[in-house]
């Protein structure tokens, strides 16, 4: 896939100025693997855990639907064994990019509640939400090009499968409610929840 | 058949071998990137590295003074400390791994800990953590679990000097 031109994220800025104090911060990368990320990270002084949350999601995998009765149901379940062995309370941060845009809405306080428990007091989940007006894209992919600079592949044309999340949607996902959201001028939110 | 490697046998297993023994060794894209840059064992066959071929199924500890490629089934642990392991695509490594350098193109489930570099190439399946002093993996690779860099305590990380809002 195409990279588009690098963006510089007022939300990356205000995530590394947030941990600037954590000298090894731990955090839990959920995109495709990407080396420039693990460098960025790695030489951020990160411990990385990694599990690709966002390709599954993207190609709808079937392991991860039942398709038994007369509407799908997303296997939550299934799609969260997918996350490697992370203690409690343990992680400064977690990037899941744009997973958020990509699951059915009633997979998402699951979701959410599960990051959050893996967050450290004052860890930060990092999403990437489409403005509501966008509806193509489902495929772009988000990756460090340095700490506070956002590499992304062309916005692709497939739709997106669900409505896009709501600021006051998200609110009320993240435990605590302690949610920010920097605006861009290309159709995308970057929210972080704080824990 | 389940036996135990030593690098140094008197009597070698029936399916290990030098590579130099292999009637006919797999196609590898690369080897080890940076091979063992001397003969480890010469008295042996004057080999640098040892080869558990694609029908082996072993389970064991191997504890190695030369490089290592596994094409088979492997289950245990390995120990190369200042050589390299390389798992092919053939290979299927259950095992705690440690050693200088590790290239996996194959499987591998276990903690892997190398003193120089740990690459995971496109066709490399890793479910395990990492500890290394870098890591590379390719796009198209699977990898599930953890990376963490060796730092040197009390040391200045670079990250001080990148987070003052600062890009890298």
């Amino acid at each position: 896939m195409p990279a588009v031109s690098p963006a510089a994220s007022r939300g990356l800025q205000w995530l590394w100025q947030h941990l600037s104090n954590v000298r090894h911060p731990h955090c839990f990368e959920c995109g495709p693997i990407c080396q420039s990320t693990l460098d960025v990270l790695l030489l951020r002084g990160a411990k990385l855990y990694l599990s690709d949350l966002i390709t599954p999601a993207q190609q709808s995998d079937s392991v991860f639907w039942s398709r038994q009765g007369k509407t799908p149901v997303f296997l939550i379940d299934n799609f969260l064994s997918q996350i490697p062995p992370i203690p409690p309370d343990s992680l400064s941060a977690i990037c899941c990019w744009g997973l958020l845009d990509l699951l059915p809405h009633e997979a998402l306080p699951q979701l959410v509640e599960r990051f959050h428990s893996y967050l450290q007091p004052n860890g930060v989940l990092f999403s990437i939400l489409r403005e509501p007006s966008v509806t193509t894209g489902a495929e772009t992919r988000w990756w460090f090009q340095s700490l506070t600079v956002l590499g992304s592949s062309d916005i692709s044309h497939k739709p997106f499968p669900y409505p896009a999340l709501t600021n006051r949607e998200m609110e009320r996902l993240f435990p605590g409610g302690n949610v920010k959201t920097f605006l861009t001028r290309s159709g995308r939110r970057e929210v972080l929840g704080v824990k | 058949m389940w036996w135990e490697k030593k690098t140094r046998p008197v009597a070698e297993p029936p399916n290990i071998r030098p590579e130099e023994a292999s009637p006919a060794p797999p196609e590898v894209e690369t080897f080890m990137s940076e091979p063992t840059p001397k003969s480890t064992n010469p008295s042996v066959s004057g080999s640098q590295h040892t080869f558990l071929g694609r029908t082996v199924l072993a389970q064991g500890q191997i504890s190695a003074g030369e490089d290592l490629l596994i094409e088979g089934h492997f289950e245990g642990n390995i120990s190369l400390e200042d050589h390299c392991l390389t798992v092919g695509k053939e290979g299927q490594v259950k095992a705690e791994i440690r050693a200088r350098q590790v290239v996996i193109m194959g499987s591998v489930t276990g903690n892997v800990s190398a003193r120089e570099k740990i690459e995971i190439r496109r066709t490399g399946h890793v479910v395990g953590d990492l500890v290394a002093g870098t890591v590379a993996i390719e796009e198209g690779a699977y990898f599930k679990g953890s990376i963490d860099i060796a730092h040197n305590e009390g040391s200045e990380t670079p990250a001080d000097v990148a987070t003052s809002g600062a890009t890298t």
